[in-house]
């Protein structure tokens, strides 16, 4: 217990005094690592923990930006407003979103959930792509700054910094807690879990408007920190990253996914600053990882 | 009321149009011919590999691009354009059964996310391979001269190719039919998409079986890209529609069922043809929500065998 201790405070400091020996580029970089870890670690929640496989995540990652771009384009909040305000926003609308999603789609299991998810997070990518008056089309939002004191690139770390923190240990509470070892149990064998008289349903749904509603604050981090937001965050070749983060990172850990996000945006800006080809180097890493270490990165640690 | 009646009887004008009307109707019918041709491979892979291959638009775009080399080789002729149609269905054929054999058959028992990240992979990897074979720019292919006219029917022009790619559909469906209801191999991918263990205890060498499957929807893929060349720009991003066209198509016809497959295709190449002068832009949302309230009232689609 001490020792995990000792890991906990090492990360704190060093995530604390990191920016002050960063290039602004990879401040920037760092702030993404931060917004992909959160994305990443909820949607484990709902795979890892609960067993879900949802295709669509990347609906709520992305409604979470489009959420958190209006309120700054069009409302124009203060600085002091937009802290306590932006997180809550892009949540609440986020978790609307999922509501009504998951409502229909806990309905199915399986590679039929998957197929129900993504065929929602089509649905709103055509929408994002044609309510130009609203989304700005295909030309997404740009030009996106954080409000205030939050537009310094130092400041808007430690931002996302606390509001990741923060949030990742409210999803930790949840998986420690009774909701989080029913949600074990269902991955297991959920018809088990229904003859004890639980309502798998409403778990699950419970599951994927939580998971949905950091994912977009995930998403509204990120978005006022590269200051867009583009249709193709909700388009079917985002559909994966969440997948791939968390099984690179190993889907059996509560951290190993923010670890796999991590490795995976590093990897991206190191290797498309080298060569156009990075999908192409995306798809081969995803093979060997199936393939050769299917428990992902805190799975070869653990051996 | 009076102006709102006025205004919609013109924005549909189009409909007392028989020229528009015969005109979409034929776009329509032979797009969905060309989606047929995708999503009966796709539905069969899914029926029998239980895998959902998003790198099938991936093979759809590989035979367009074998297309585009074949024409070049040998401009001019009629030849060209039939050695597109073998190259492109042949070379899939062998690429299908090398990925099947190479990389899905390692994965049949992996869990569900392993499945999807590895389609999903090679989506990427084909995609980039396509780019550094063909280069990024658009392509086109000449429709063979053959067929490059129009043929006149009630004082209506229609384009020879799109009355070719009716017909090239009926055959390939027909042949489809006669293949899974007459032959044994037929039987046992009918049997295979109803209850794999059974057939396997049953002494069956379901590897074979699978492999030839993967082969054979991914040489339709193929064919169907190659026949859609002439009237598509063959370019690196021709996958990425395709793939979703074929997806929703598969979902609503049921997976695994090649007649489902039929009639969603030519459903959906209708409702795209008309969906763009009625409701231009709102066309393709209500494909998705079409493809979600399927998957919610009936998830194994209108042709498909519920488990």
């Amino acid at each position: 217990m001490k020792w995990s201790l000792w890991v906990f405070l090492g990360a704190a400091v060093a995530l604390l005094a990191l920016p002050l020996s960063l290039s602004e580029f990879w401040l920037f970089i760092a702030i993404e690592v931060l917004a992909f870890s959160l994305y990443a670690v909820s949607f484990n929640v709902l795979l890892g923990y609960g067993g879900m496989l949802s295709f669509g995540h990347a609906a709520f990652f992305g409604v979470g930006g489009y959420a958190a771009a209006l309120l700054v384009k069009k409302a124009g909040l203060s600085a002091g407003l937009a802290f306590a305000l932006l997180p809550l926003v892009a949540m609440a609308v986020a978790a609307a979103f999922a509501l009504v999603i998951g409502f229909f789609s806990v309905r199915r299991s399986g590679i039929y959930f998957a197929m129900l998810t993504f065929a929602f997070q089509m649905l709103l990518y055509t929408i994002a792509l044609k309510a130009t008056p609203l989304t700005g089309g295909d030309d997404g939002i740009t030009g996106l700054k954080p409000p205030g004191v939050l537009a310094q690139p130092l400041v808007y770390y430690y931002f996302a910094l606390a509001v990741v923190s923060a949030a990742l240990y409210v999803l930790y509470r949840l998986v420690s807690s009774p909701f989080g070892y029913t949600l074990r149990a269902l991955r297991s064998n959920a018809r088990r879990v229904q003859y004890v008289g639980v309502d798998v349903r409403a778990h699950q749904l419970a599951a994927f408007v939580v998971t949905g509603a950091f994912a977009g604050l995930a998403g509204a981090v990120f978005a006022l920190s590269s200051g867009n937001v583009f249709p193709g965050w909700l388009n079917w070749t985002a559909s994966a990253t969440p997948v791939v983060m968390a099984v690179l990172g190993g889907m059996h850990t509560f951290l190993g996914p923010a670890l796999g996000a991590a490795v995976y945006v590093v990897l991206e800006v190191l290797i498309s600053g080298r060569t156009e080809y990075w999908p192409l180097a995306m798809g081969v890493i995803i093979v060997l990882l199936v393939l050769v270490m299917p428990t992902g990165l805190t799975g070869l640690l653990r051996r | 009321m009076s102006s709102l009646l006025d205004l919609l009887a013109q924005h549909f004008s189009w409909a007392q149009n028989p020229v528009v009307l015969a005109r979409q109707t034929l776009a329509g019918v032979s797009n969905g011919m060309l989606l047929f041709l995708i999503s009966a491979g796709l539905s069969l892979i899914f029926g029998v590999l239980r895998i959902l291959n998003f790198a099938h638009g991936a093979l759809f775009m590989l035979g367009a691009f074998i297309a585009v080399s074949a024409t070049a080789l040998l401009p001019e002729s009629a030849g060209g354009f039939l050695a597109a149609l073998i190259g492109a269905s042949a070379g899939l054929a062998v690429l299908g059964a090398a990925i099947e054999t190479g990389l899905l058959r390692r994965i049949y028992r992996a869990p569900h996310e392993f499945q999807l990240l590895v389609t999903f992979a090679l989506v990427f990897i084909l995609g980039d391979a396509a780019k550094l074979i063909w280069g990024r720019e658009d392509n086109s292919v000449a429709v063979p001269a053959l067929l490059a006219g129009s043929a006149q029917a009630l004082g209506i022009t229609f384009p020879t190719y799109r009355l070719f790619l009716i017909g090239v559909g009926v055959a390939v469906a027909l042949a489809l039919w006669v293949v899974l209801h007459r032959t044994r191999w037929g039987v046992l991918v009918r049997a295979a998409t109803m209850d794999r263990a059974m057939l396997s205890a049953l002494g069956v060498n379901t590897r074979r079986l699978f492999t030839t499957v993967f082969a054979l929807g991914a040489a339709l893929a193929g064919f169907g890209g190659a026949l859609a060349a002439p009237i598509v720009a063959v370019g690196p991003g021709l996958h990425v529609q395709v793939i979703i066209d074929a997806f929703v198509v598969v979902v609503i016809g049921g997976m695994g069922s090649v007649l489902g497959a039929l009639v969603a295709s030519l459903l959906v190449g209708i409702v795209n043809a008309f969906g763009v002068l009625a409701f231009p832009g709102l066309a393709v949302v209500l494909t998705f929500a079409c493809m979600a309230i399927v998957l919610i009232v009936r998830p194994w689609g209108l042709f498909g065998v519920p488990e």
